[in-house]
């Protein structure tokens, strides 16, 4: 059993104190993820973003490395 | 809430982004996941796509150079001399990391010589930004606000690439040519505020 699932808190960060996170970090140290619908992202979206909507997180988490940090809007 | 249910299925570190998209300052990138494929898919090999990426670098050099004299404000033909300055720097990095990883001594008219051509960085044509973003050419923060605008594109486009490569040595190098987009988009920002 995977004891730190229950421990994991979620943390918040403005956009400057994500800015300053990712500028510190290299491209393969972190997820950025848009889970807005596509026509949002196609709209605009913060550079860098992988799109998954909320709707399909579940079944495509295989996606994304659950050891990297992962920055949500 | 996303982030609630990543931290719930075992992510090391879930950061909650608060007020989303619309608290972000900086330029944002459009476009479909598939936007600018068509120059870069993904399949390159890692010379192919060094290349690629220096030709939409240069492309954007040969722009910012035009208009040089196409503007009538000094200040801003300063300006446009520095943004393809900055380019010329990002082409040489392009240039450096190629004759690292492939070992060749190749000179920069060959180098040049495979060069595509129309397209800028981010993938679109510099008239489709000028569309886009109608700049004022005679103020030097719309215009900086312009170059940021691409770069930010740029850096999605090299993302996405990357995520898709089917060659890990390509993946590897278009991640770091996104974190150079990334540290341009800084150097940007800055030469913003001391407008």
């Amino acid at each position: 059993m995977r004891w730190k699932q229950f421990f994991t808190p979620v943390q918040s960060m403005n956009s400057e104190e994500a800015k300053e996170f990712m500028s510190g970090k290299t491209q393969d140290e972190f997820t950025l993820l848009d889970v807005r619908q596509p026509g949002e992202y196609e709209k605009n979206h913060i550079p860098g973003s992988k799109l998954i909507p909320i709707s399909e997180l579940d079944k495509r988490l295989d996606e994304i490395d659950p050891s990297k940090p992962v920055l949500t809007y | 809430m996303a982030s609630q249910m990543l931290a719930g299925k075992g992510f090391d570190q879930v950061i909650n982004m608060s007020g989303g998209i619309k608290a972000w300052d900086d330029p944002l990138a459009f476009g479909s996941e598939e936007q600018g494929l068509d120059l870069l898919t993904g399949n390159e090999s890692v010379e192919e796509a060094l290349i690629i990426a220096y030709s939409l670098e240069a492309g954007l050099q040969d722009f910012y150079l035009t208009m040089i004299d196409k503007v009538a404000v000094d200040d801003v033909k300063s300006l446009f001399r520095k943004l393809s300055d900055i380019e010329v720097l990002h082409q040489n990095r392009i240039l450096e990391e190629y004759i690292q990883i492939t070992g060749k001594k190749i000179d920069r008219d060959t180098f040049e010589s495979g060069r595509v051509e129309k397209a800028v960085e981010g993938g679109l044509t510099t008239d489709e930004y000028i569309r886009l973003f109608k700049p004022d050419w005679n103020t030097s923060s719309d215009i900086i606000a312009l170059a940021m605008s691409i770069e930010a594109q740029a850096l999605d486009l090299y993302t996405r690439v990357a995520n898709r490569s089917t060659d890990e040595r390509s993946r590897v190098a278009l991640k770091k040519i996104a974190e150079e987009e990334r540290a341009h988009l800084e150097q940007l920002a800055k030469l913003m505020d001391s407008l």
